[in-house]
């Protein structure tokens, strides 16, 4: 029930011209609180349901959501972002996953994220290489290639589940086809994702 | 690499395809009945058409119809498929089966025809900073734009047509040892760069318009439709049916897009060939520029300032510099990329023409390290030009092709043209016309943009953001499928 609820909300918030957005923004540039509470009001269920996905636990979630509009303060300025939503769901899933990390070292949770990365490591041969920020960079680029190069259903869709975490459940809702679809689907860019970062040379 | 390494890359993905995939998942997934408008319509068009006509001293003759001498045969390509047409009216249901089965075929025929041999390019680098020198200086001011494939492309086939000193002047400057050596790199840059799939089209077509009272030698010609693509046409020199002939097959093989150039082309009665080249190609961004985020704006053009419409557009994205200019490119979907060169404050848009960092940037995109990935503002005028080079402007390509060192073509004295008849002659290359046209415009539904500030400058950008605004004279290159430099121009009054 909560859950239909936060969809609704954030789906209402989200349909808000982009002038309301340029009117928050400009609220961080003067340095007004009153964007703190804006943001909150029209973006803060939104953001809500990327964290729990990724945390499983809302009080978490409300916490790193908190965290989000701290850190949104401290970057605008500088930043004027072109969609506030996108930026705002990025900070939201960094911290998300930051947090869930640190908590994860104590304690092992089925979240959305931890079943998102048993999916992916399809894609990889799991060696213990960490990456350097820089091939990270070099690594986004050639995954967004190969995004882009995929139908447009099937990037969207690929992003839900391992941008957003959303569960399969729901993004068989947002589209409008089976759970199994969306399961083929993600198998299908998956295997073709590991594909070309192998063609690319990514040691995977 | 961990899975947490992919999660985290997918972490950075470009804005446009985060917020592509969240306009979906929150129910604002536009509309598909009302995505009537195939995505390729529009981003970018562009077009060109060189025409050659080869003249003798004497022609003997008699008249008759216009015929085919030789057909070229395209390649088959599969379609791109329409996603629009594997969603079931009925239960909405998405047919992924077979909607996969036919995107795999379209991907195996995409992937057939860029998969040449290795070294293909080679010399193309060379070709590209001769001409784009040579055929873009000069004209301040001025919006200029030439088609850098198409001039090798038929540069090489008057190779074909040529013997002797007429022949080894061209193949130096194609940076090709021999003949046999340009056939190969010729038939597979076509190949590469051919694409007619629905989604993209990339057409290099190329035809000879020839002298019914000249005999040719066939063999030259079947080798010109296999090799390179090219039908042979033959009729009556000088008639307004064969010039109606040739000026409706430019306006054709080049989408309308020339059509008011094309209709100035005609050949004489001493014409024993022309030799027609055109590229038309049309393919979409990969991120649309949003048109509500389109505002007017100055452009500091050289004859002093014009209002225009700037597209706008803010994104992670790979941004280059250079001693003299910054550079970003744009992705065109399913397809190559524009490249925009902006040259430094104070630094003209002509010394970019002999920078060899520009060609470095584009040939040799590996070894370049002044580069960062960081959030870049861009703002570009929406615009359409053309130049055209013939008799009748200042733009002679003739000038520009004897600068390069093709010089014995032009002079029926020494000129060898026997591959192609031995019936005549003094025959020589009487003229040379070329026109081209681009156009760009956002096509777009997604991002709102913010208004841009301030304009990017010499050296390293800051860390996390820079602004590119194209307000004043920049350099523009299209590249195809596989990376070769389609079109090249100068922008210099986006609107004519």
């Amino acid at each position: 029930m909560e859950r239909e609820k936060s969809k609704a909300d954030s789906r209402a918030a989200c349909r808000g011209e982009p002038a309301q957005d340029n009117r928050i923004i400009e609220l961080y540039w003067q340095r007004d609180e009153e964007a703190i509470r804006q943001t909150e009001k029209r973006y803060g269920r939104y953001l809500l349901t990327i964290a729990c996905n990724i945390l499983s636990n809302r009080e978490d979630g409300r916490e790193t959501v908190n965290d989000t509009y701290l850190k949104a303060w401290n970057s605008m300025p500088p930043h004027r972002p072109s969609h506030l939503s996108s930026f705002l769901a990025k900070i939201t899933r960094d911290l998300s996953i930051d947090r869930f990390r640190r908590q994860n070292a104590v304690r092992r949770r089925a979240t959305q994220y931890a079943l998102s990365l048993s999916e992916l490591a399809e894609c990889v041969e799991d060696k213990e290489t960490p990456l350097e920020r820089l091939e990270l960079a070099a690594l986004a680029q050639a995954i967004g290639e190969h995004l882009r190069a995929c139908p447009a259903q099937a990037r969207d869709i690929f992003i839900c589940r391992y941008y957003f975490m959303d569960p399969v459940r729901e993004i068989a809702g947002f589209f409008g086809v089976s759970e199994s679809t969306i399961k083929s689907t993600l198998h299908r860019t998956r295997t073709s994702l590991r594909a070309h970062l192998e063609k690319e040379g990514f040691k995977l | 690499m961990k899975p947490e390494n992919i999660s985290d890359a997918i972490g950075m993905l470009d804005e446009d395809l985060i917020a592509g995939a969240d306009a979906a998942r929150k129910g604002r997934l536009p509309d598909r009945s009302k995505k009537r408008r195939p995505f390729w319509i529009a981003g970018a068009a562009a077009a060109v058409c060189l025409c050659l006509l080869v003249t003798c001293l004497f022609v003997p003759g008699t008249s008759s119809n216009a015929t085919v001498i030789a057909e070229a045969v395209y390649p088959q390509m599969s379609p791109y498929p329409n996603e629009e047409e594997y969603i079931s009216p009925v239960t909405g249901e998405f047919d992924d089966e077979g909607f996969s089965q036919v995107y795999d075929a379209w991907r195996e025929s995409r992937r057939a025809q860029l998969n040449q041999p290795d070294g293909y390019q080679d010399g193309l680098e060379a070709f590209f900073s001769a001409a784009t020198a040579n055929l873009l200086s000069g004209a301040e001011g001025e919006n200029l734009v030439y088609s850098p494939l198409n001039l090798y492309m038929t540069l090489a086939m008057l190779a074909e047509l040529t013997e002797g000193q007429s022949r080894d002047q061209i193949l130096e400057l194609l940076g090709v040892e021999n003949i046999d050596a340009l056939r190969d790199k010729a038939a597979s840059l076509w190949n590469a760069n051919y694409c007619d799939d629905g989604s993209v089209t990339s057409i290099l077509a190329n035809s000879l318009w020839l002298n019914e009272d000249v005999s040719f030698q066939q063999s030259t010609l079947d080798r010109l439709a296999s090799v390179y693509y090219a039908s042979s046409y033959r009729g009556q020199m000088g008639s307004a049916s064969f010039d109606r002939q040739l000026q409706d097959w430019l306006s054709q093989q080049t989408g309308g897009l020339l059509e008011e150039q094309a209709q100035d082309i005609s050949m004489t009665p001493d014409t024993v060939m022309a030799l027609a080249s055109t590229i038309y190609f049309r393919a979409k961004w990969s991120a649309e520029f949003s048109e509500s985020s389109t505002t007017e704006e100055v452009f500091h053009s050289p004859a002093g300032d014009i209002s225009c419409d700037f597209m706008h557009q803010s994104s992670t994205r790979n941004y280059y510099w250079s001693e003299q200019f910054s550079a970003v490119s744009l992705s065109l979907r399913e397809s190559g990329s524009m490249w925009l060169f902006l040259p430094d404050e104070g630094v003209d848009v002509q010394s970019l023409l002999t920078d060899e960092n520009v060609t470095r940037l584009l040939f040799d995109l590996d070894s370049w390290t002044d580069s960062r990935f960081l959030i870049v503002n861009l703002a570009m005028p929406k615009f359409d030009v053309s130049s055209k080079f013939d008799v009748s402007s200042d733009l002679r390509l003739k000038d520009s092709l004897q600068a390069m060192g093709i010089t014995d073509v032009f002079d029926p004295s020494v000129s060898d043209f026997s591959p192609m008849t031995r019936d005549a002659e003094g025959i020589y290359l009487s003229q040379a016309d070329h026109a081209a046209r681009v156009a760009v415009d956002e096509e777009g539904v997604t991002a709102a943009a913010y208004t841009v500030i301030a304009t990017a400058g010499a050296g390293e950008p800051p860390d996390e953001e820079v602004d590119f605004v194209l307000d004043r004279p920049f350099l523009f290159v299209i590249t195809g499928c596989d990376g070769s430099p389609l079109f090249a121009g100068i922008v210099s009054q986006p609107v004519q």
